[in-house]
């Protein structure tokens, strides 16, 4: 077949078609080198479902507000510190990382993490910027090892329903301790079969009663392990009296009857529980799983002469390895993330409260506090906030207080006993990073 | 050797390279550095540091470590027998001749399909001391069940019984011996008028007793490294009952950082067991071997 005239190679047509051939070329070119501008950073986070879908719709829009750095993130339950411990110790880790409390100091301290005290300065960042006792949290002998991602905090819970059917003030939680264990005896039931079938009270967080007896379970200032405490003592005791008045043995078969915390069947909303120790995850709980629970939210009560103000504070944390490839972007990602506006969308979508101290009044995050909400707030604000210790001993020394409570428990030692044995324990490992 | 042989002998490495490149990478080394790390002080993310012997000498101070190893051995030393026994009588049963055999045999075996995760949230609800199934079975006898997994004295026993559930594993072992065993043997014993308890234990058992001491010996090995199960269905409590000497190792390993600690523990772990199967070995004159008789 004879090509038609258009088709014929003539000079012009080639001299035109090489042209073309040249300008693609450069565009091309062009795109690659913008391409290769672009740093791809890695980013492991430990949210699914719809807070992980708020994660990404942050990280996108982060993406797509400027051309130099592309976050890829990827879900790595924080649970799987085996994974997170194997990617640092091989020195090959994501660029950003999600990490739970206690790991951030034992990580910080071993060298696998990035100080990033000076380009949180550098950013104009500081301890006002967050809220009360928070800055301190994941920082050890002047290093800031990681930035809190949201802030779990914990208050007293009464199920006002459970109150009135006893015959008691719905409005009136318990204050004191006495207060308490008066009570516990009054909404305590047993069943024919000398079952429990309600327990007025549930201590779950050992540390908070030490904290509310005076004690504490390191001085935040010398960074010394005080689990002999005075105070520690005194609530262990307090403890001990508890688990013998309602025996451990009848106590833990109730227990093991109880359904998941994450469901209709958690024990607090069916009455099983009047009252206990709760986050303000319960906000969003109850919403969900009891909506027509009436239960109120309050400070813990405390001894006459204890601490009436005690705020316990949980988190997890974003951290940098020392060792990414790509520190600086990661840093300036960890920085836009970490801001007021991003902090209070992300708290809202996981109904936790942002660390930064500015967000708490940004609408998307003030505008869904309920009053429940307000109390954990007000208690973040005002109260005595701690926070587990940061040591590089990690959970060594929470499983040592665990220890120490299951030989009150069983009563192979004294209150005393078992937690000068924890002090050893813990001080004796702690003597190792010395 | 010759050229030829030379070559045929690369060529042969050259073939299972991949399976000793993954065994040197995979295996020996972290072995032999588990070895090195349990003289060490190390926290995995610095650089170990030596000590000398001082994590055995801990070891050995250490109340968990005495606890655990109480556990496991416990576990072991009334778990083991109960499953042998219990797959051994399953076994025989099943290779009786009956209708629907091959049903039966797939219902035993089935429960050990099931993934470890799955069976034992299965067994949590099943021990559940309220509402569990077992407890109001006991309860319509007019006994208040006991607390189970949430007991310290009944949360060892509560692990044996749920892990009686996966004999088909070692069903399915004695199964095949049992076929294997001649019925010339079964015939003589008849002819020489042998009871069913005396064809039991003069052809079935002496017959089978290299299938036993492989179960035993799988059993051994098995107790001694049990985790999944008691990770999820207690977690090591109430009061460290069920604090088994792996679940302690894991918690020193990736918890506390610990983990120098932890490769000594591994080691010890290691010694335990080669003696107890050595003390198997010298003590296996029970077992028959036909071949060589």
């Amino acid at each position: 077949m004879t090509p038609r005239p258009s088709d014929r190679p003539t000079t012009r047509n080639l001299r035109r078609r090489s042209l073309r051939a040249w300008v693609a070329a450069l565009a091309s070119l062009a795109l690659l080198s913008a391409a290769s501008a672009q740093t791809e950073i890695t980013f492991w986070q430990a949210w699914g479902g719809s807070e992980g879908q708020a994660l990404q719709a942050l990280v996108d829009e982060f993406n797509a507000s400027q051309a130099e750095v592309r976050v890829r993130s990827s879900f790595v339950p924080i649970g799987d510190g085996e994974r997170i411990l194997a990617s640092l110790a091989g020195g090959a880790p994501a660029d950003l990382v999600t990490v739970w409390d206690w790991m951030v100091v034992p990580l910080g301290y071993g060298g696998a993490l990035a100080d990033l005290t000076d380009d949180l300065s550098a950013a104009g960042v500081g301890p006002e910027d967050y809220l009360p006792g928070i800055w301190e949290y994941g920082a050890y002998q002047g290093a800031k090892y990681g930035v809190p991602t949201t802030i779990n905090v914990y208050a007293f819970m009464w199920n006002k329903d459970v109150f009135a059917a006893a015959g008691l003030d719905p409005e009136a939680p318990p204050r004191t301790i006495a207060e308490l264990d008066a009570l516990t005896e009054q909404l305590t039931t047993v069943d024919a079969r000398g079952n429990m079938r309600r327990l007025g009270f549930y201590p779950n967080v050992t540390a908070i009663y030490c904290y509310a007896f005076g004690g504490q379970l390191y001085d935040p200032e010398t960074l010394e392990v005080t689990l002999d405490h005075p105070g520690n003592v005194a609530a262990f005791e307090w403890l001990t009296a508890f688990y013998k008045k309602y025996d451990i043995a009848k106590i833990r078969r109730f227990q093991a009857g109880w359904g998941d915390m994450a469901s209709p069947f958690n024990p607090f909303y069916r009455g099983q529980i009047a009252m206990q120790e709760g986050g303000q995850w319960e906000v969003a709980f109850t919403r969900e799983y009891a909506p027509d629970l009436n239960w109120g939210v309050t400070n813990f009560p405390a001894p006459e002469d204890g601490r009436a103000d005690v705020t316990p504070v949980q988190s997890s944390f974003w951290v940098i390895p020392a060792q990414a490839t790509h520190k600086a972007e990661a840093t300036r990602f960890l920085l836009w993330l970490s801001a007021p506006e991003q902090s209070a969308r992300f708290a809202a979508a996981l109904a936790n409260i942002p660390p930064r101290r500015d967000a708490l009044a940004m609408p998307v995050f003030a505008d869904t506090i309920t009053p429940h909400m307000q109390t954990y707030i007000d208690m973040l604000l005002t109260g005595y906030v701690y926070t587990p210790p940061g040591l590089p001993v990690g959970l060594y020394l929470s499983d040592q207080l665990n220890q120490a409570l299951a030989a009150v428990q069983d009563g192979t030692a004294t209150a005393r006993e078992a937690l000068e044995t924890a002090q050893r324990n813990v001080q004796r490992e702690l003597e190792k990073y010395r | 050797m010759t050229r030829r042989q030379r070559r045929d002998l690369w060529l042969g490495l050259a073939f299972v390279s991949p399976w000793l490149i993954g065994f040197v990478v995979f295996t020996v080394y972290p072995v032999l550095a588990s070895l090195y790390f349990s003289f060490t002080d190390y926290n995995v993310v610095s650089a170990p540091r030596w000590i000398g012997a001082r994590n055995y000498t801990d070891l050995f101070a250490d109340p968990l470590f005495g606890k655990t190893l109480y556990n496991t051995l416990y576990l072991a030393a009334i778990g083991i027998p109960f499953s042998l026994g219990l797959s051994l009588v399953i076994a025989m049963l099943l290779n009786n001749k009956v209708r629907l055999q091959g049903l039966f045999r797939t219902v035993y075996f089935l429960p050990s399909v099931v993934p470890a995760v799955a069976a034992a949230l299965l067994w949590r609800w099943f021990l559940n001391p309220d509402y569990g199934p077992v407890n109001e079975f006991l309860w319509q006898l007019g006994i208040n069940g006991p607390g189970w997994l949430a007991d310290p004295t009944w949360s060892k026993p509560a692990l044996i019984l749920a892990s009686l559930w996966g004999v088909g594993g070692s069903m399915v072992i004695y199964l095949a011996g049992l076929q294997n065993v001649p019925v010339a043997l079964y015939e003589a014993a008849d002819l020489d008028g042998a009871s069913r308890w005396q064809r039991f234990r003069f052809v079935t058992l002496p017959m089978l007793s290299p299938v036993i001491l492989f179960n035993l010996i799988m059993g051994i090995i098995t107790s001694f490294q049990a985790f999944t199960n008691i990770y999820i269905m207690t977690g090591g409590g109430p009061s460290n009952s069920t604090l088994v000497y792996a679940l302690y190792l894991y918690q020193n390993a990736f918890q506390f950082f610990r983990m120098g600690y932890a490769s000594a523990m591994a080691w010890v772990l290691l010694a335990i067991t080669a003696v107890a199967l050595v003390g198997v070995f010298r003590t296996s004159g029970w077992v028959y071997y036909e071949a060589r008789s």
